[in-house]
């Protein structure tokens, strides 16, 4: 008796337009135990009321430094970490609580790449059974058509089909990557999380895997949630970017403008403190330097988050959470005392 | 003319493994002058570490096989190990890359860091916490004296990394090693360890090497560098010569495959094809030649030698000492 | 111009975890002795019958009093013991018991525990609440109390024997199992099956469970010395197999009475038993040194 493949999950009146996800005050707080008796003390508030949409197509980038969540935010959206409060739309469907069957349709629309292709990959497996899971999962092909699927999938992400055979430590760092991505577009998804896909490999393979994830965009019509914290490489892949800093965003913009007038002291900050590798800008930079360490999460400070490294920070701040405002043209800033353009 | 301080000569480290041996230094001569910033850039596995761990001798399980280290007037590779245990720590200070483990998390920091000043200057306990704590101070950490008596785990990590700072300066050596000091720190915390590095440079005099795999930290940082691949250094000369008109493809390619945060308009990245060499089975004559856009014949037969090329720089290449530039679509 | 694109390198042939632990485990010539030695002993029981039958000629419950307390010589190669029966055939026989016990122990608490563990340690939750404060009861439990209980309630064969060592080893199996799998589950592979839509049991039984394997591996062979220990302890004690049927434990039971006759009847099981968990202890460090993932560079 044949089984049927898992089914894409059906959407109601979705057209491309619309965004195709959508989130709305999304929180994730993970709780704090302590204790013999292992009781909650407190909360690490990893995302604490984040408004985004993606829109179908686009790259959108998230930056910022350890602990502000972005990482996260991309694993609640694809529901790999349960949402505390807050609403997720994928296609106009509301998907924040879907379980059984309706998840794993949604998981044949969704997929995720990650940072570590040293871990990210069953070591114990071969190359072809872990590019063939999802395909067994959601009973996509079998036999020779199975086979003939992992092959393809090898060629398009630029490595030899014979590779089928072999184990992951025989790769270097890249190719193992790759292996990642061919395992990501197996389900012939929509939409992909890229979480720091490049931060792990050598400066000279970023490059080809940047490109290659282009690439398979433009011919797989892909929408990216790009997640790392590089800002030159985000710069470089998104069409606009979204700032985190402790669970809140900073500001969303689109990539050139971000860099061209950022609106919010800390993506300032951010931008002035990546090196460039040219020496004559890097001698003639101002920089704006932040002071202290990044805050708790557990215990983030009142008002603005920013505001115990700000240097711009005033009495206000404490006082009240800034809004995302608008500043035109896609610009979103959360800050009542904004860098001038 | 000043002599340098530090002299490598045509250094050789290896490492037995159970594949082959692995020639991770091979041929490595460079200086290092007073007071000067000296970067050395590569990826993963180029020899920039083991480099490093060879000049103060903490290169095993490695070997040095071949070449001198010359300090004050000594050759480091030949002092006795108690000899080399003076220089260590108080001549030659050398900082990690993870400050997360680079502590030990049963002693409380400024114990720790007072620990060189009680090695080799004689200070007593109470003297060599005072000065850890003033110098704690001075790498940047606010209420030093009170944060000197905590444990590592209620530092961060950017806090951490100056802590680290602080032991390598206690003794007020003349060279530091900064090993990948800020690649496991958040950018906007790297930017002000970078900062320090700058002032500490600058007030104390201390020439610095710096290793690093990012070039825009170099950029921003050393007077001069040197580019390794597979073990052997390809260019050196003034960073700004160097990124200007870069004389080995390797070089010239990681520029161009690196996006940069000013940049205009999107252009596709052009990436470098290929892998990393794989450091025991080497290619033949330059390692870098199955990547290169430029290479000829010559290329894949014979090892080319880091000569002078341009006025300020030096490559190995056969194909820049023989004049051609550098250019490409 | 280099090609751009397809990469062709890596020529290597393909080498699972498993040919690289076995070359390794071959390289160990102290190891591989051991393991060889624990083979030929464990082939020899299997083959008590044909042994007794060509090579020492007599039943292990052959009484000849005739024959008493014999030395080792023609008629008795590793003499006689108080009943004239021969102690190389008694010997023979008692591997049976012996290891027959370990492998039956080893393969039930393997079981059990690993399930529990794994389980326990993929949940979490309640369920690992629940399932480890069983596990820490199993493990308090003194276990010579439970054996005596056991072995006055039960007439011990083998296999209930290897099922009363079994109720007190699952416990740190499970530990073991439960601990490897809290550190295996945070892996990003984990994560990636995870979302690709891998069900629960797909997880637990593709991917958890032959990573948590290496462990296993290690830890079963270096378990089964001591339960040979224990198994003759027990034995030794009364409460284990009972005679006539030979084990080495019992057969040190009334030696004791009979050392001044004989110091031949403590030795020879002593000595074989001393062996015997030798080779299985250095076997299992082998095992570990060439397995343990943990071990690795």
């Amino acid at each position: 008796m044949a089984e049927a493949a898992t089914a894409k999950p059906l959407t109601r009146a979705w057209t491309v337009n619309d965004p195709l996800v959508s989130v709305t005050d999304l929180k994730v707080w993970f709780p704090v135990a302590s204790g013999v008796m292992q009781r909650t003390i407190a909360h690490v508030h990893a995302v604490d009321g984040v408004d985004l949409e993606i829109e179908a197509g686009e790259t959108l980038g998230l930056v910022g430094e350890s602990g502000c969540g972005k990482s996260t935010l991309g694993r609640t959206i694809i529901r790999l970490v349960e949402p505390t409060a807050g609403s997720i739309k994928f296609k106009g469907d509301e998907i924040t609580h879907v379980r059984g069957g309706r998840l794993r349709a949604l998981r044949r629309d969704m997929a995720m790449i990650f940072q570590d292709p040293y871990a990210s990959l069953d070591p114990r497996q071969t190359v072809g059974d872990i590019i063939g899971e999802p395909i067994d999962v959601h009973r996509l092909a079998r036999g020779k058509e199975r086979q003939d699927r992992i092959r393809e999938l090898l060629r398009v992400v630029g490595m030899n089909p014979r590779y089928a055979d072999r184990y992951p430590h025989e790769f270097s760092g890249g190719q193992r990557q790759r292996i990642g991505i061919a395992r990501a577009l197996a389900v012939e998804p929509t939409f992909i999380v890229c979480d720091e896909p490049i931060s792990a490999l050598d400066v000279s393979i970023q490059a080809q895997i940047i490109n290659l994830l282009e690439n398979l965009q433009s011919k797989f019509k892909l929408t990216y949630l790009f997640i790392a914290h590089d800002l030159s490489v985000v710069k470089h892949i998104s069409n606009r970017i979204a700032v985190m800093y402790l669970g809140k965003l900073m500001e969303v913009a689109p990539a050139a403008q971000l860099y061209r007038t950022p609106r919010h002291p800390y993506t300032g900050s951010l931008l002035s403190a990546i090196p460039i590798p040219d020496p004559a800008v890097e001698l003639r930079r101002e920089r704006i330097l932040l002071k202290g360490d990044v805050a708790s999460p557990v215990n983030p400070p009142s008002g603005c988050r920013f505001r115990t490294r700000c240097p711009r920070a005033k009495e206000h701040c404490a006082e009240e959470v800034p809004p995302l405002e608008s500043f035109g043209q896609e610009h979103l800033a959360a800050c009542f005392y904004p860098l001038e353009g | 003319m000043t002599q340098p301080l530090l002299q490598v000569q045509d250094l050789h480290t290896v490492f037995s493994t159970k594949e082959g041996q692995v020639k991770a230094v091979d041929g490595v001569s460079f200086e290092l002058n007073a007071g000067e910033t000296l970067g050395i850039v590569g990826e993963s596995g180029c020899g920039k570490s083991v480099t490093a761990l060879s000049i103060i001798r903490l290169q095993r399980p490695g070997r040095i096989v071949g070449g001198k280290v010359m300090f004050k007037g000594q050759d480091l590779t030949r002092v006795s190990e108690d000899e080399m245990r003076e220089i260590r720590g108080r001549e030659i200070a050398m900082i990690f890359q993870d400050p997360m483990t680079s502590l030990n998390p049963v002693y409380r920091v400024g114990w720790q860091v007072g620990e060189p000043t009680r090695l080799h200057n004689g200070l007593d306990a109470r003297k060599a916490f005072s000065s850890a704590v003033s110098m704690l101070g001075r790498v940047g950490i606010p209420s030093a004296a009170s944060r000197a008596r905590d444990y590592p785990h209620q530092f961060s990590g950017g806090m951490r990394q100056r802590a680290m700072i602080a032991m390598g300066l206690t003794t007020t050596p003349h060279v530091l090693i900064a090993d990948e000091p800020t690649t496991a720190l958040d950018v906007t915390i790297q930017a002000q360890i970078l900062d320090l590095l700058r002032d500490v440079n600058r007030d104390f005099g201390t020439a610095t090497i710096l290793i690093t795999h990012n070039l825009g930290v170099v950029a921003g940082m050393c007077q001069r560098l040197i580019v390794m691949y597979a073990g052997k250094i390809v260019e050196a000369g003034p960073t700004a010569d160097v990124f200007a008109h870069p004389k080995h493809p390797y070089t010239w390619s990681l520029l161009r495959s690196i996006p940069r945060l000013d940049a205009e308009t999107h252009e596709p990245l052009k990436p470098i094809e290929g892998l990393p060499p794989n450091l025991v089975d080497l290619p033949s004559g330059c390692a870098f030649h199955p990547r290169c856009a430029f290479r000829v014949e010559k290329c894949s037969r014979d090892v080319p030698a880091l000569l002078r090329v341009g006025d300020t720089q030096q490559s190995a290449c056969w194909v820049t000492q023989s004049g051609t530039e550098l250019k490409g679509g | 111009m280099p090609a751009a694109g397809i990469e062709t390198g890596g020529a290597r042939p393909a080498q699972s975890y498993w040919n690289e632990s076995w070359e390794r485990l071959r390289a160990n010539r102290i190891g591989m002795t051991a393991g060889i030695l624990i083979v030929v002993l464990a082939a020899i029981a299997v083959m008590a019958p044909l042994f007794s039958l060509v090579l020492t000629h007599y039943q292990p419950q052959t009484i000849n009093l005739d024959q008493t307390f014999a030395k080792p010589g023609a008629a008795h190669l590793l003499g006689s013991d108080e009943l004239g029966r021969d102690t190389l055939t008694r010997l023979i026989w008692g591997a049976r018991v012996s290891l027959g016990v370990a492998l039956l122990t080893v393969a039930l608490s393997l079981s059990v525990g690993t399930t529990v563990g794994m389980v326990a340690g993929y949940y979490g939750g309640w369920i690992d609440d629940v399932l480890m404060r069983l596990v820490d009861t199993v493990l308090a439990i003194p276990a010579i109390f439970l054996f005596i209980l056991m072995s006055i309630l039960f007439r011990p064969n083998a296999f209930t024997l290897a099922a009363i060592i079994a109720s007190v080893g699952w416990g740190s199996v499970a530990r073991l199992v439960r601990g490897e799998v809290l550190s295996v589950k945070q892996r990003d592979f984990v994560v990636a099956t995870r979302s690709i839509g891998a069900s629960d049991s797909r997880l637990m039984v593709r991917h958890l469970l032959p990573n948590v394997l290496p462990v296993l591996i290690v830890a079963a062979s270096l378990g089964v010395g001591q339960i040979i220990l224990v198994e003759a302890a027990l034995d030794f004690l009364g409460l284990g197999i009972q005679p006539p049927t030979p084990s080495w434990g019992n057969m040190l039971t009334n030696a004791q009475s009979y050392f001044f006759r004989s110091g031949w009847l403590v030795a020879l099981p002593g000595i074989t038993i001393f062996i015997t968990v030798l080779a299985s202890n250095l076997f299992g460090n082998a095992i570990r040194d060439a397995f343990d993932p943990r071990l690795k560079s």
